[in-house]
């Protein structure tokens, strides 16, 4: 039996961050299709999903041979570097010191981008679009793999974690499929905010576990940490908040 | 090879955004794992110190980044 207070941290992380990921993905396959059909970007979508799958089924054996302490010892410290660096972005973003996310600007920058690609080489432009999905999904497909390991691995919990992930990229795809254009409504920067919260909680949780910690409240810490980075990205992003300036009526 | 060199370079950067922050942080683990195996310290305490260092470095870590940002 599931015990959710071990395993929802687990499963919502891996959909969160999933959903960011994939919403990525989705936009340069779509610029990808736009341009060239669905024939290249589904031919480089399914090439790039063909080798994280035998990434997963080459690797994920190996994590059973590492001892457990020193697998969340290393898991941890990765979580906080990747987690950590999120949410100092995040931050940013929410005090308005680098600019939000823009899914309709990167469609628009990416079209530009391998336009100009294919024009410059006519003999093989499904090829190059082809390769341009497959390095997309290929890239964030990483990312995911590596969140679903990071936040699974350390319980025993790869599976519902992939659960969450493999739910996330079919609510994308789905309305990906409706809308039919870039998922610029996606409140990403909040996402990335909760993510980079969670990822984090994880990463000093598995750090400590991984240092020989026994936290007070086993997996019910993770709660209390998140909290408490959720309050500093918050505080953070409202400390460099710049003054909005008054407009004269 | 621009494929694979791509792949790389993501990996690396998932991790190392930036630079003062990854040192920040592994000078942080590094701390409290001697606090917690080199000294005769209660463990807790040494995770104590891991958890409110990384929320430190976290704002440090903003705030440093909105200053060098908004110099003219």
């Amino acid at each position: 039996m599931l015990d959710w207070a071990t395993a929802g941290p687990a499963v919502g992380a891996a959909f969160l961050a999933s959903i960011v990921e994939v919403v990525e993905a989705f936009t340069i396959v779509l610029v990808v299709a736009t341009l060239r059909g669905w024939k290249p970007a589904v031919m480089g979508t399914g090439a790039a999903l063909l080798v994280l799958t035998a990434i997963v089924v080459i690797l994920g054996p190996l994590l059973n041979q590492v001892p457990l302490h020193l697998l969340q010892l290393v898991i941890g410290v990765l979580l906080l570097l990747f987690g950590i660096g999120w949410l100092r972005k995040a931050s940013l973003r929410a005090g308005g010191i680098i600019p939000l996310h823009d899914e309709d600007a990167i469609f628009a920058k990416e079209t530009a981008g391998l336009s100009a690609e294919v024009a410059r080489q006519k003999s093989s432009q499904d090829w190059i679009a082809g390769i341009a999905a497959f390095k997309a999904v290929l890239l964030e497909g990483l990312e995911v793999i590596f969140i679903v390991i990071a936040v699974g691995a350390g319980r025993g919990l790869l599976w519902p974690a992939s659960l969450g992930a493999l739910a996330a990229c079919l609510l994308v795809l789905v309305i990906g499929a409706i809308a039919h254009r870039p998922l610029a409504r996606v409140p990403e920067n909040t996402l990335k905010f909760g993510v980079g919260v969670m990822l984090s909680a994880f990463g000093v949780f598995w750090t400590g576990e991984g240092l020989g910690v026994d936290w007070p409240g086993h997996d019910l810490a993770l709660f209390v940490f998140a909290a408490l980075f959720l309050v500093a990205g918050l505080a953070a992003a409202q400390m460099v908040r710049k003054p909005q300036t008054e407009i004269p009526a | 090879m621009s494929i694979l060199k791509d792949v790389l370079a993501e990996l690396f950067s998932m991790f190392v955004a930036d630079a003062r922050l990854t040192l920040a942080i592994l000078a942080v683990v590094a701390i409290a794992a001697l606090m917690i195996n080199a000294t005769g310290l209660p463990a807790l305490l040494g995770g104590a110190f891991l958890l409110v260092a990384c929320i430190a470095v976290l704002i440090l870590s903003v705030k440093r980044e909105a200053q060098r940002r908004q110099k003219p």
